[in-house]
């Protein structure tokens, strides 16, 4: 028999205390808020500082008066290097690297979402085996089966090498936003006559739209970003961004000027698209670790 | 009807067994096939500038026992216990801090919370490098205000003392930011009702957070830190800017050892050596995660 709800004396609100809490707990809010503002402020400082430092002329790149007149010359200076072939090939690995893996993982995600395979947990754990790796441990079989294959500083070189993670994030992530997908939905389209792909193609993927885009942000992050990589299996040709500056600092020392232009380059790129996507960067960057 | 219904059933799992193929194909070929050639070659005394020494496997356990000896080695694993456990302790706590800040709910903090990601986002070798300019004594806002002062400070990258503690403040400042956000989601899963409750029985703010709040989010913290813990061994582009390892080799961690073995000194059989201690380390450790997830989900179901 369900318990009948009684008509209960109201109860007494929790008492307020004195109106000094009062006064106190405002302020706390208050106080928190500015508390937040100066951390925020002390951890950005040393990116802030680069990037300032990119826009001061040369005559005064030590100089830390607030006022001074901004300049352009230090990526006028970069324009003219071989920092900008740097840049493309950044672009052109990062962006191949991440629709390769979307193509190859996504179909897969998918697979593993709604297949019901027996061995589904331990594909999920070698995925998880290919995010935990260290790096070094691929890049010495690759540096050398590179050799062999004429495939050392080359953009498709690099391309392959940034599957080992994105493939493994790409299946990883998308996974549960095709979970979220009721299935009822491409059970409607099938009866209408839609392959199981065909389904997929009209029905699943364009309701998953903001989690392909979100996979797709943090797949060309992760690539943008990488060094080690880069540097080890690349020389001149196929170097990226990362390694352009590097190089950089090797020939001409630490010139700070260009140094925080090139820096500040390749960083705005990812500020933006990490400001982007940061609701998922959690579920990207701990793959594996966070189920939701 | 049943045959037709199986037909389609058949048909339908040879459409998804068709979808994983090639994915399942690639990740072999790119993650298996270099793990195996990387574990022959560790067996080898693999050496570029001597040809005969390629799938030499006369000696295979060489390798091996030279790293037993190895005190440089030794050293390294050491060098890498000491940053991985102080950037993780410092990472738990200083993300903590920050979440539990944030979890205020104010719109400000709210926007704020945009700003604290962005170190974790930055490319490795950006972080690198505006770290450079924070620890270079010529051109370090710090350091020539402390000079401006009169309380000069030698150049932290520099000194062997120092030069660790260096590398776990910028690695810290680079990650915290995980943590925070990891703790952040599971701060504001809580249920409001329980810290009301706790808030009417008059419990003050430590006992709501060390009683109410910590069991909530005690999971997220051993997941955040064994991620932490893994990703620490992978550290190489700040030590690679910072101090290329030195002063001495007093910041050398393993990663950096073996990257040195095959990539400096071209002994490529010993660097695989390491490196193949280093993946059965973290497979061990991935284990272990495996472990916790699974418990704190059997927990929560």
């Amino acid at each position: 028999m369900q318990r009948q709800i009684e008509p209960q004396p109201a109860a007494p609100r929790a008492r307020p205390g004195p109106a000094s809490r009062y006064w106190f707990q405002r302020n706390r809010r208050w106080l928190g808020d500015m508390g937040t503002i100066a951390l925020l402020l002390l951890v950005l400082f040393p990116f802030a500082w680069l990037v300032q430092m990119s826009f001061r002329p040369n005559k005064d790149i030590l100089g830390y008066e607030l006022l001074f007149e901004p300049t352009l010359a230090h990526y006028k200076a970069l324009w003219t290097g071989a920092f900008p072939a740097s840049f493309v090939n950044s672009t052109i690995t990062s962006v191949s690297s991440t629709v390769l893996a979307l193509v190859i993982g996504v179909p897969a995600a998918y697979a593993l979402s709604r297949g019901g395979f027996r061995s589904s947990r331990r594909i999920a754990l070698w995925i998880l085996a290919t995010r935990m790796a260290p790096p070094i441990a691929f890049t010495i079989p690759f540096f050398l089966a590179y050799r062999y294959l004429g495939l050392s500083d080359t953009l498709i070189g690099l391309i392959i090498v940034y599957l080992t993670f994105n493939l493994a994030l790409v299946i990883w992530m998308m996974q549960p936003f095709f979970d979220g997908v009721p299935r009822e939905l491409e059970e409607a389209a099938w009866i209408d006559g839609c392959g199981v792909w065909e389904a997929f193609w009209r029905v699943t993927l364009p309701l998953s739209a903001p989690g392909l885009a979100a996979t797709a942000v943090i797949c060309f992050i992760l690539s943008w970003n990488d060094f080690f990589y880069a540097l080890v299996l690349t020389r001149t040709n196929a170097s990226t961004a990362p390694v352009a500056i590097v190089n950089f600092i090797q020939y001409t020392g630490w010139e700070w000027g260009r140094i925080a232009a090139a820096g500040t380059l390749v960083m705005l790129p990812v500020v933006i698209f990490s400001i982007l996507v940061r609701n998922y960067l959690v579920r990207g960057l701990a793959a594996g670790g966070v189920k939701e | 009807m049943p045959v037709q219904r199986l037909g389609w059933v058949a048909y339908r799992q040879r459409s998804f067994m068709a979808g994983m193929a090639p994915a399942l194909m690639v990740l072999a070929l790119i993650t298996i096939a270099p793990a195996v050639y990387l574990v022959l070659t560790s067996l080898t005394p693999l050496n570029l500038t001597l040809p005969n020494t390629a799938w030499d496997f006369s000696n295979p356990a060489g390798n091996y026992i030279d790293l037993l000896e190895d005190p440089r080695f030794t050293r390294s694993v050491w060098v890498q216990v000491k940053l991985s456990v102080s950037t993780v302790i410092l990472q738990l706590l200083v993300g903590l801090g920050v979440a539990l800040l944030l979890n205020g709910g104010t719109r400000i903090r709210e926007l704020a919370r945009s700003g604290f990601l962005i170190p974790m986002v930055l490319p490795p070798i950006v972080v690198g490098i505006l770290w450079k300019v924070m620890y270079a004594v010529d051109i370090s806002p710090f350091h020539r205000f402390m000079a401006y002062i009169g309380l000069p400070v030698p150049s932290l990258i520099t000194d062997p003392n120092w030069a660790l503690f260096a590398i776990v403040i910028a690695e810290t400042w680079e990650w915290f930011p995980f943590t925070m956000l990891m703790v952040l989601a599971a701060l504001q899963m809580i249920p409001a009702s329980p810290l009301e409750a706790a808030r009417i029985d008059g419990a003050n703010n430590w006992q709501i957070f060390r009683f109410v709040m910590f069991p909530y989010i005690q999971s997220t913290l051993v997941v955040a830190a064994i991620f932490r813990l893994i990703d620490s061994i992978k550290a190489f582009p700040l030590i690679f800017v910072l101090t290329d390892g030195g002063p001495g080799d007093v910041t050398e961690v393993t990663n950096y050892y073996a990257y040195r073995q095959a990539f400096t000194f071209s002994l490529w059989g010993y660097g695989s050596a390491i490196a193949t201690l280093m993946v059965a380390g973290i497979f061990v450790l991935s284990w272990v995660i495996d472990r916790l997830t699974g418990a704190a989900d059997a927990e929560a179901d």
